[in-house]
């Protein structure tokens, strides 16, 4: 009677498939659970923006400059007297989107390489990945930076090129070597010998399999472009100076007097984007752990 | 070992040339004059530039402008920065000492960090010194290394007021003196710490990962089992297998110090390299751009060449493929 029962209970077992595991694994993650909720209100609060604020992220108030955090100010003005609190909630959309548009380029740019390379082996493989090391070999900000100078008053869209352009590589080489295993495997064969064309096989067959890596990187490209972005709009090299982002936000922090005493100017964007980042990481990790086999949670 | 360490730095060869492919294109659509620097980039006139530009070889087919910009280079000629009129080798020379001065103190404190964090959480896994030390990783991993240099200058240098919040030097020292030295260091050291924070999580989640693996491995067991003590089989046995690996990471190293020296350079107005380069980037002093972009691609080649060496030194197999 018992045996049977732990039978019918592996039966059950057997019926879940690996994403319904993975999800669970997931949802139990408490840490992965907080940050995404965090993730998800800091998105809807940057894009329910103007509900949340009566200002103009772009109004220069004179008659209000620099000015503590207080009455009518929560989190105070800024040298030019625009509203902290606000520039916050629309510098989260300027960053969050930038994130979030590299991070779908980057994914596909990779994605594409990485199966190609991976899938064809051969000659296909050895460009790919040569021109992947090449580029690789730049030392990634100082690239971006000479880029976004020579761009420069091209806008974001420039700066969602030019970021994206330069860090596929990692991504497109993790991609690349899950399908260089994944291929081995027989299922690929049977599909290719019932006449399957190599875009359809990858398509259908290897990509559903390499999507739990894809994933994972996904969600640390989207914190190191988050990064990418506001260190270099802080450097004056990123969004365009009128534009609120959290890196051009802290801008004014290059000077050692704002630092000391306007700490209400640098500070909220500087935790914004550390616990951002902290709360991807998570996320990341929570996906790592929830696609992995092996691991027991 | 020998042919690998030829054959990985053959390979150099023909990755340089078309760095400098790359370098020299960027330079063409740099503003202004990128290749010699001696073209104001303040003076508009047309006039002006064309005369210039017809006088220094710019209006040439571009190949033999590559030409002429690769000879220059391998004879050490970088160009002239206008900005600060003098040559750009020697006006990098003047930043280099500052910049390699940083890089060294911060991979040092990375060491020291990520030994002792990375040992006692190899050693007492899973309890709640662990749990802090990876908490502590989690959050230098996060942090960008602009935001933790600004609450560090509030930090250490407002607040407590232990360190100089800017500058690379004290001013009104002599050259060579001790004091001279110890200034410099003292001023190096704010920003070494931040720079060395960010690359401590890595090596310390390296290390206290392969320590706990280790700890499982049959000669562990054995040396257990022989009766040796806990602190001669974990710094003995363990610890010098799993300090092996981590050797590989310096060379990566060198790149993501140079994008670090970038930003914390500039914020500390530390008078290095890559501050250096966002100012003349903002003056528009082209040649000098170009100069420290083909020196820090160079450099990052380096890195990674060594990363590959040591790698070849400790795995032997790596060396057939």
């Amino acid at each position: 009677m018992e045996a049977a029962e732990t039978n019918a209970a592996k039966v059950k077992m057997k019926k879940q498939s690996p994403w319904t595991i993975a999800r669970r694994k997931l949802f139990s993650n408490k840490l992965a659970m907080i940050s995404l909720a965090f993730l998800i209100t800091v998105t809807v609060m940057a894009y329910a923006a103007p509900l949340l604020t009566g200002y103009d992220p772009s109004r220069v108030d004179i008659m209000s400059r620099g000015l503590p955090p207080g009455e009518g100010h929560i989190l105070g003005t800024d040298s030019s007297g625009r509203d902290i609190w606000t520039l916050l909630l629309y510098g989260a959309r300027t960053s969050l989107t930038i994130g979030f548009v590299c991070m779908f380029a980057i994914v596909i740019i990779a994605t594409f390489v990485g199966s190609v390379s991976g899938y064809f082996g051969g000659w296909v493989d050895a460009v790919l990945m040569r021109f992947t090391d090449f580029i690789m070999n730049f030392p990634f900000l100082v690239f971006v930076i000479v880029l976004a100078s020579i761009f420069r008053g091209a806008g974001i869209w420039a700066l969602i090129i030019v970021l994206s352009a330069l860090s596929w590589t990692g991504a497109a080489r993790v991609v690349r070597s899950k399908v260089m295993s994944e291929k081995e495997n027989e299922y690929v064969m049977a599909a290719t010998s019932i006449g399957g064309t190599p875009f359809k096989v990858i398509r259908k067959h290897i990509l559903p399999n390499v999507m739990t890596t894809i994933i994972v990187q996904a969600t640390l490209l989207l914190a190191v472009m988050i990064v990418a972005e506001t260190a270099l709009s802080f450097l004056g090299f990123g969004v365009p100076q009128g534009t609120p982002s959290w890196g051009n936000m802290m801008t004014e922090a290059r000077d050692p007097n704002v630092i000391r005493t306007q700490w209400w100017v640098w500070i909220p964007p500087g935790l914004a984007i550390t616990f951002t980042i902290l709360a991807i990481n998570f996320i990341g990790e929570g996906f790592k752990d929830a696609f992995n086999p092996r691991s027991i949670r | 070992m020998l042919i690998y360490t030829l054959r990985r730095i053959l390979i150099m060869i023909p990755i340089l040339f078309m760095v400098s492919i790359v370098v020299f294109s960027l330079a063409l659509a740099m503003p202004g004059d990128a290749l010699s620097g001696q073209i104001d980039p303040t003076n508009a006139d047309p006039e002006y530039i064309e005369e210039r530009r017809e006088e220094l070889g710019l209006n040439d087919p571009i190949h033999v402008q590559y030409g002429s910009w690769a000879a220059n280079i391998l004879q050490w000629d970088f160009g002239r920065s206008f900005q600060h009129q003098m040559d750009v080798t020697q006006l990098i020379g003047t930043r280099l000492p500052n910049t390699i001065l940083l890089s060294v103190m911060s991979l040092i404190i990375t060491y020291i960090l990520a030994f002792y964090m990375g040992k006692y959480a190899g050693r007492n896994p899973y309890t709640k010194g662990d749990y802090a030390v990876q908490g502590v990783n989690y959050l230098m991993l996060a942090i960008p290394s602009f935001v933790a240099a600004l609450f560090a200058i509030f930090i250490f240098a407002f607040q407590l007021g232990w360190f100089p919040s800017t500058g690379s030097v004290g001013s009104g020292l002599e050259q060579g003196t001790m004091a001279y030295w110890g200034s410099k260091i003292y001023h190096t050291f704010l920003p070494a710490l931040v720079l060395g924070m960010l690359t401590t999580a890595s090596y310390t989640q390296f290390l206290r990962n392969d320590m706990v693996e280790s700890a499982q491995k049959d000669y562990v067991r054995t040396a257990r089992a022989k009766g040796t003590d806990e602190n001669t089989i974990y710094n003995k046995h363990i610890l010098r297998n799993s300090i092996i690996p981590i050797v590989t990471l310096f060379g990566f190293d060198i790149a993501s110090i140079i994008g670090g020296a970038v930003i914390i350079e500039t914020i500390f107005s530390y008078r290095g390299i890559g501050e250096l380069l966002v100012a003349s980037i903002s003056n528009r002093d082209s040649a000098v751009v170009m100069a420290i972009f083909l020196m820090l691609s160079v450099a990052t080649l380096i890195g990674n060449l060594l990363a590959d060496l040591l790698y070849g030194i400790i795995d032997p197999r790596i060396r057939v493929g």
